[in-house]
């Protein structure tokens, strides 16, 4: 079987699962279904803190914003959260217009968000 | 030929594409519309919001539209100019009414997974109109709205 190209990157950071997205992997319909499952394989285990990274992210559509809530409510149902970081100004804009910025907390850079689970540096 | 455009306006000639239902299909059309958009020296923000809206359109069409129905097609026409692009995107589906989308940033919404492409197109385009079967959308972008 063809290995799935990667996605996203996990990295483990004080207890904390760090995301990162490789920047062009969400631009092609078939790979936001791979992003889909990689987060969801993410939230499988109980009580899962994850920070999603965006960085070198430039584009992104209502697709992975679907699969961002459903990560969400995943991790939420099973002790969980997901916090952002390091949006780009464009796809902010795409969070706030849809007012996902009032679902997501949304920090500027992924060690701010790491530290707000930490109880480190607040953003 | 889209339904009811005319042949050209000033010029501009409308470009068709007929693209087969498949999801990997979007990315070729949308950075030909992109790079079309960038000779003519559109900024990023428009550029931005254009390739945002256009895959929303296409995505729509075929998944909504077509069912993801492979023996269907998604018709695409785009005409642009230093001033303005238009974009016409048309399935093969059975129509729908754009007005009974419910509202994805409402508090009951704000956790679907689903229903912000229209809301999207609507934001980042200057113009968006169906047609009166629902299976044809228009937008259009001013390069100084």
């Amino acid at each position: 079987m063809a290995q799935e190209p990667e996605i996203i990157h996990v990295a483990a950071r004080n207890g904390v699962k760090l995301v990162r997205v490789r920047a062009d992997a969400i631009l092609s319909e078939a790979d936001v279904e791979a992003f889909g499952r990689g987060l969801l394989a993410l939230a499988e285990m109980p009580g899962q803190r994850v920070v999603l990274s965006f960085l070198g992210v430039h584009h992104l559509t209502s697709l992975v914003l679907g699969k961002l809530i459903h990560m969400h409510k995943r991790l939420a149902e099973s002790g969980g959260e997901l916090r952002l970081a390091d949006i780009d100004p464009h796809i902010y804009e795409v969070f706030a217009i849809t007012h996902l910025d009032r679902l997501f907390q949304i920090y500027e850079r992924e060690e701010e968000a790491v530290a707000s689970f930490t109880g480190g540096a607040e953003a | 030929m889209p339904a009811n455009a005319p042949e050209s306006d000033n010029g501009m000639a409308w470009i068709e594409k007929q693209l087969p239902t498949r999801l990997e299909t979007i990315r070729e059309a949308e950075m030909e519309v992109v790079n079309r958009l960038e000779s003519l020296g559109y900024n990023e923000d428009i550029c931005f919001a254009v390739r945002l809206a256009f895959e929303e359109a296409i995505v729509n069409a075929m998944k909504h539209g077509n069912r993801m129905d492979p023996d269907r097609h998604v018709l695409l026409a785009y005409r642009a100019s230093p001033e303005r692009v238009e974009i016409r995107v048309r399935d093969e589906g059975d129509g729908f009414d754009p007005c009974g989308i419910p509202d994805p940033t409402a508090d009951e919404n704000l956790r679907k997974p689903c229903g912000r492409g229209i809301m999207l197109m609507r934001s980042y385009m200057d113009e968006v109109s169906y047609s009166s079967s629902g299976t044809e959308v228009l937008m259009v972008k001013y390069r100084h709205p």
